[in-house]
């Protein structure tokens, strides 16, 4: 589910120009941070929308617990991304 | 231990009931004590020094009376275990035993310190002797601890010497008196060797006859002492008077000599002579008095000795081989005699028989000297008629050869005069030889240098004519020289019209490429240019180099003009300074934060000086505005991390344009280079 949703949202910019325009390189990272920050956040609202009606009587607190959770991991992701971008610039150097 | 088990009890049990019953508990301690003394006597004396100290404590009114009560006691433990084996058959005397201790019932622990000081000592010195006698004793059995008791134990050393030398005389008795008798009476008396020992001597060595030394023997040597003066005193004046009679005769040596050695030999055998009938005589005696002490042998060796100088005396003067003949028989048949012990019996013909070999050597030698004076006589005589036929010799020799020497001068003048006249006649000879020779070499230089003169006149004109010769040739040589340089100038005209040709072409090609460069507004590939100019170019290598130096995506898409190039460099720009406060490890935050604070800050122009980002960034700018690419591209090459990632592609950019301008620049440096080379 996570996989198939950043890969249609992202890929039309990358693959329209062969490689990726230096300059550009960061904005695309920040793209994509978005783009999965967006989809992860909203997949745990849907979640925790479901667990409230389903589970705890349609409490809001699962729900912002879930979009919690989905942000929560879009951040790390795209921290880990720019790290090893950043570790892959100190090789080349 | 079964037995001494079994006699105890029988003690026990055979004691009478009726013993005092006030002594009985003591009675049984005692009896304790003998029991344990039965046991470990062999061990242990321990049980001895208790019923020592018991009697000792009985008697406290006297302190120095503990001597006796060992021996009492002593006696008590020696006897119980000797007796033992008796006793168990006959009760009665068993009980006799026990009646010595009775007194020790209650011992009194009082003990003074001097008491007990003096039962220690005792004990010591008991326990002293038992061990000093113990390793006496076993000293003799272990050789190591013999040799180590001999050693440390003070007395040890003699005490085990003493008893040994006891065990030893114990053993041997006679052996051992008769040892030290012979050591007393080797100490007392003075060695003598009995008469009769040892070798005796023999007849046949007279010689050593005075080296007896027995007693008997003396008497004898002092006999033969006399018989020696005797000799002596006989052998002495004869000399003397043979030397007179030498001083007297000085006419006929040999003569006289041989006089000499015959009274030699006279007086030689007449003391010999003498000398036997003086040793004869004591002899006789001697024989007389010790006819039962081997008389003969003593004797005849006094009849040796006189026969014994004959030899001597004959050898160096009787010259005569016949008389030494004689004297040697005669000794030789004298110590026969001798031998045989028969002097007696031919003593007397021996002295005729001497008296006639003396005889027999005068008569010889009175012979000989007759013979000899005759001899002499005739030998003169001669001598005398041989010196006059010599001297008559001598005369008529010298006389001959005067008359020779006469002669042969004669001859040796003549001889000299006539040699000189023919070396005369020779150098005459020689010196006009040698005039002639001379005047023909002379004659001969001439002719010579005539010759030479001849052949230098050909030579000289020789070297003119063909002076004249050369010279012509020569001119006609560089005539043609001139002509073949003529030529080549002409084709180096051609070859020079034909690079120009080229050179003007390469920079017709260069200017086109150059023009294609700068008219184009946007990026246009520039190969067919290019190739224009490799061809024009002919394999000239540095245009080559050039083109070769410029990457192929250059000339294969084209490169961006200056002024795309600064409006990419704004687009960079930017995002450069998005990323300019970026940390070394850089997450979301940092990056967000980055991004924000970069809006919020200044911007600088000009050269401005500075390692940060921002710094770097205006001074590219105006690198770029300026038109300088190679310094623009320089600055932005400094910056690194993100900032010089972002701008790579950028730099790229820069780099190719670079490089092709590099090339186009070295390729009309060439174009010019050949135009100039040509000139």
């Amino acid at each position: 589910m996570a996989d198939t949703a950043p890969a249609t949202t992202t890929a039309p910019p990358t693959r329209a120009v062969s490689r990726p325009v230096s300059e550009a390189l960061l904005n695309e990272k920040w793209d994509r941070c978005f783009s999965n920050l967006i989809i992860k956040s909203s997949l745990g609202l849907g979640f925790g929308v479901v667990f409230s009606v389903l589970l705890f009587k349609r409490r809001a607190w699962p729900a912002f617990v879930g979009v919690g959770f989905g942000a929560g991991r879009a951040y790390e992701e795209c921290n880990s991304s720019l790290k090893q971008a950043a570790k892959e610039i100190r090789k080349q150097a | 231990m079964l037995r001494t088990s079994i006699r105890s009890v029988r003690a026990l049990g055979s004691r009478p009931v009726a013993a005092v019953s006030g002594r009985q508990w003591q009675a049984s301690a005692a009896r304790r004590a003998v029991v344990s003394g039965q046991r470990f006597y062999a061990d242990d004396k321990k049980p001895l020094v208790d019923e020592a100290k018991l009697p000792a404590a009985e008697t406290l009114t006297a302190p120095t009376t503990p001597p006796p009560p060992p021996p009492q006691t002593a006696p008590a433990a020696t006897i119980t275990p000797e007796q033992a084996p008796l006793t168990p058959p006959a009760p009665g005397p068993a009980v006799v035993p026990p009646p010595p201790p009775p007194a020790p019932p209650v011992v009194p622990k009082k003990k003074g310190f001097f008491r007990r000081l003096r039962n220690f000592l005792l004990k010591l010195v008991l326990l002293g002797v038992l061990g000093f006698g113990g390793g006496v004793w076993y000293s003799r059995i272990n050789d190591n601890f013999h040799d180590f008791f001999t050693q440390y134990v003070p007395y040890g050393e003699e005490a085990v010497l003493y008893l040994e030398e006891l065990d030893f005389r114990k053993r041997f008795p006679n052996v051992a008196n008769r040892v030290t008798g012979r050591r007393a009476e080797t100490a007392s008396e003075q060695v003598n060797i009995p008469a009769q020992s040892g070798a005796s001597w023999r007849v046949a060595d007279g010689d050593h006859a005075g080296r007896q030394s027995s007693g008997v023997a003396q008497k004898v040597v002092a006999a033969k002492d006399t018989v020696k003066e005797t000799i002596n005193d006989i052998v002495k004046p004869e000399p003397a008077t043979v030397t007179k009679a030498k001083k007297d005769t000085t006419a006929l040596p040999k003569v006289e000599a041989t006089d000499a050695t015959l009274e030699k030999a006279k007086g030689a055998v007449a003391p010999a002579e003498k000398t036997k009938e003086a040793a004869v005589i004591p002899t006789a005696a001697t024989s007389s008095k010790t006819k039962e002490f081997t008389a003969p042998d003593v004797n005849e060796p006094s009849v040796w000795p006189p026969a014994s100088p004959i030899d001597p005396l004959s050898v160096p003067h009787a010259d005569d081989p016949i008389v030494q003949q004689l004297v040697h028989m005669l000794n030789d048949i004298i110590t026969v005699i001798n031998y045989d012990g028969a002097a007696d019996k031919y003593s007397q013909t021996i002295w005729k028989a001497k008296d006639e070999v003396s005889r027999v050597g005068e008569r010889i030698l009175s012979i000989k000297s007759v013979a000899e004076e005759e001899a002499a006589k005739q030998v003169k005589a001669r001598i005398d008629s041989f010196d006059k036929h010599a001297n008559d010799l001598v005369s008529r020799l010298e006389a001959i050869m005067l008359a020779q020497e006469q002669q042969w001068r004669q001859e040796f003048e003549a001889e000299v005069e006539r040699l000189k006249h023919s070396y005369d006649d020779k150098i005459k000879l020689i010196q006009e030889r040698e005039k002639k020779l001379s005047e023909q070499k002379l004659h001969n230089k001439l002719l010579e240098q005539a010759v030479e003169l001849q052949r230098q006149f050909s030579q000289d004109i020789k070297k003119h004519v063909e002076e004249e010769r050369d010279g012509r040739l020569g001119r006609l040589e560089s005539l043609s020289k001139a002509v073949s340089e003529l030529e080549k100038l002409t084709t180096g005209l051609n070859e020079v019209v034909d690079t120009n040709l080229r050179t003007q072409q390469l920079h017709v090609a260069v200017e086109a490429v150059r023009a294609s460069l700068e008219d184009a507004h946007h990026p246009r590939p520039f190969i067919k240019e290019l190739v224009a100019l490799k061809e024009i170019a002919a394999d000239d290598p540095v245009v080559d180099a050039a083109i070769a130096s410029i990457h192929p995506s250059a000339y294969q898409r084209g490169i961006s003009t200056s002024a795309e190039l600064i409006d990419r460099f704004r687009r960079v720009a930017a995002e450069v300074r998005k990323a300019s406060l970026l940390p070394e490890d850089a997450g979301v935050a940092s990056h967000a934060s980055s991004y924000l604070l970069s809006k919020v800050m200044f911007k600088k122009q000009g050269l401005a000086a500075g390692d940060d980002v921002e710094s770097i960034l205006t001074r590219t700018q105006t690198f770029l505005e300026e038109g300088d690419l190679d310094n623009a591209a320089r600055e932005m090459n400094t910056l690194g991390g993100w900032a010089k990632t972002l701008s790579r592609d950028w730099l790229g950019e820069v780099r190719k344009v670079l490089e092709v301008q590099q090339a186009l620049d070295v390729i009309t440096t060439e174009a010019r280079l050949q135009s100039l080379k040509v000139e």
